[in-house]
């Protein structure tokens, strides 16, 4: 009899789990239990469609229950594991109970709640189920007005969505900058002007104090900065792991709540493996223990704990968290810690920070880049960073948290090679720029001591 | 409540605490563009005597502390080479399965 794995949940980490384990080994029943009907569809571009840039929500979806059927998966949709026994090694699901050598746990996240009066009332939409966005979508055209709440970039993909749709939208946060818990302030500046650019209207520094209902649906959003009235509250707080499954079968937890996991993706109980939200994994440069990533790192931890359910040997690396979104028309974006975070854990920096441009000064298009990189003081080690502007910022924020990986220094990066092609880089590589500058601010400073 | 629920929400607690902290000091340092936090603030113990005794210690020290009290990851290999160091694959990895 072949081995037999379950994995539970449908999402990024899900799908990649069973795939490859699947195609690791092809004689192993891989049993997939999603309570979704649809798989592997984009969430993160569900905004995107919200504003129209993507035409359409069929468009996010990238492939079909049946094709993972074909490739040999048994794929049990709309189907909601209730209950794990561990010792039998069987999950149960609709009443009935389904056998398993191999478990993986891809449960995902639940958005956090606000503790606030009202909670419960209709027209508050919480975005994650693709159905439940589409139904949201349609509902858009009739509404006026929107509350966006919450200082995730969430929230900022959706204000800016919800204003291109024509939508007068408030978005409040009560960090005292935009994005306060991700941001610089010198970085949030830039995006917040960019959102205010297409209408929305930013509230910092606001508090959400209830929601008030009539006919049992919102019509306002309380806060510090007194009633806003609207059709719908938009609710992007914090991601939490769904730890409910793990937690009913003694899976361990740790410091943020979510299962503990080794660096190939094992639980604490034998023949048990989870990727995605619902666990943590260590930040390269503290090592403690972070969760509530992005897509693509539930998709490769994913991977990782299908490869090695199969039999495989895959480690995955403590990560660097390459970040960045859009706000409005304007592109943030880092990677491991900015001055805020920095300051907050105590750890020693310098800063260095510069502007280039994306493309050659004098071709069309090309767009001022801004970095801001973190090294320590007495290596110059890369340790985190900022940037904001155009186009390239994803890719810079991709290479600087693979180098700062890699031990990369601020000499390092002054001296870098880069591309020169007039439309698509410049002569000057804003990294190095920003680097040049940091290195010679260090001498000054070091003359300054000396003399 | 276990201990890993005591852990769990003091690391919450000192992190908020001390992101608090690091708000208003870096907000100060760039001015314009930034508001008074409406985040509820932490407790006096906290403010006056977790979050100055933790700012005078050392990063090293911290860091150490950290890993002693069980707060890092574990069965984690630290990734990051430190300056000069040549790069080399993860030990276990190179080991048994030549990646």
């Amino acid at each position: 009899m072949s081995e037999r794995l379950i994995v539970i949940g449908g999402g990024g980490s899900g799908t990649a789990a069973a795939t490859i384990a699947k195609r690791v080994n092809p004689d192993m029943h891989v049993t997939l239990f999603s309570e979704f009907p649809d798989i592997a569809y984009s969430p993160c571009g569900i905004p995107y469609a919200h504003g129209r840039e993507i035409p359409e929500f069929k468009d996010l979806f990238l492939s079909t229950v049946q094709r993972y059927v074909d490739d040999g998966l048994d794929m049990r949709m709309e189907t909601t594991v209730t209950d794990i026994d561990l010792a039998r090694r069987t999950v149960t699901a609709r009443n009935a109970h389904e056998g398993f050598d191999k478990l993986i746990l891809c449960t995902g996240f639940v958005w956090e709640q606000p503790d606030v009066p009202g909670v419960n009332l209709e027209g508050l939409h919480y975005v994650k189920d693709i159905r439940r966005a589409m139904e949201f979508d349609k509902e858009i055209d009739s509404m006026k007005r929107a509350v966006v709440i919450g200082g995730m970039w969430l929230g900022v993909e959706m204000s800016g969505a919800l204003a291109r749709r024509g939508l007068e939208v408030q978005f409040i946060d009560d960090g005292p900058w935009l994005l306060s818990e991700l941001v610089d302030p010198d970085v949030a500046e830039p995006a917040q002007e960019a959102l205010e650019k297409l209408g929305v209207n930013v509230r910092t520094g606001t508090r959400l104090l209830g929601f008030e209902g009539s006919g049992g649906r919102v019509r306002a959003v309380s806060s510090s900065a007194g009633e806003l009235e609207c059709d719908v509250a938009v609710v992007c707080l914090h991601k939490l792991p769904n730890t409910s499954l793990a937690r009913a079968i003694g899976l361990k937890l740790g410091t943020i709540g979510a299962v503990v996991v080794d660096d190939h993706m094992r639980t604490s109980a034998p023949g048990v493996w989870a990727a995605g939200d619902l666990i943590e994994v260590p930040h390269g440069l503290s090592m403690l223990p972070i969760g509530g990533l992005t897509g693509s790192h539930a998709y490769a931890q994913g991977r990782v704990a299908g490869a090695n359910a199969a039999g495989e040997d895959r480690s995955y690396d403590p990560v660097w968290i390459p970040w960045g979104f859009m706000a409005g028309d304007y592109t943030i974006g880092g990677f491991s810690i900015g001055e805020t975070l920095a300051e907050a854990m105590g750890i020693p920096y310098v800063i260095a920070k510069g502007v280039g441009v994306s493309r050659a000064r004098y071709f069309p298009g090309a767009a001022r880049t801004h970095v801001k990189l973190l090294a320590e003081p007495d290596t110059l080690r890369l340790i985190g960073g900022q940037l904001h502007g155009g186009e390239g910022i994803k890719e810079r924020c991709d290479f600087l948290a693979f180098v700062a990986k890699r031990g990369a220094t601020l000499e390092d990066l002054a001296w870098m090679e880069n591309i020169y092609s007039p439309p698509i880089g410049a002569l000057f590589e804003p990294i190095q720029i920003a680097a040049q500058t940091g290195l010679a601010e260090q001498a000054r400073r070091r003359e300054q001591v000396t003399a | 409540m276990s201990f890993t629920e005591i852990k769990h929400r003091l690391r919450a607690r000192s992190e908020y605490g001390l992101r608090l902290a690091a708000m208003e000091d870096v907000g100060r340092r760039y001015g314009g563009g930034t508001h008074d936090s409406a985040l509820p603030q932490v407790g006096l113990f906290w403010r006056y005597v977790f979050i100055p005794c933790f700012r005078r210690v050392p990063w090293s020290t911290k860091r150490k502390a950290m890993r002693a009290l069980k707060m890092t990851a574990r069965d984690w290999p630290e990734d990051a080479r430190r300056f000069g160091e040549p790069w080399r694959p993860p030990a276990r990895a190179s080991q048994e399965t030549g990646r």
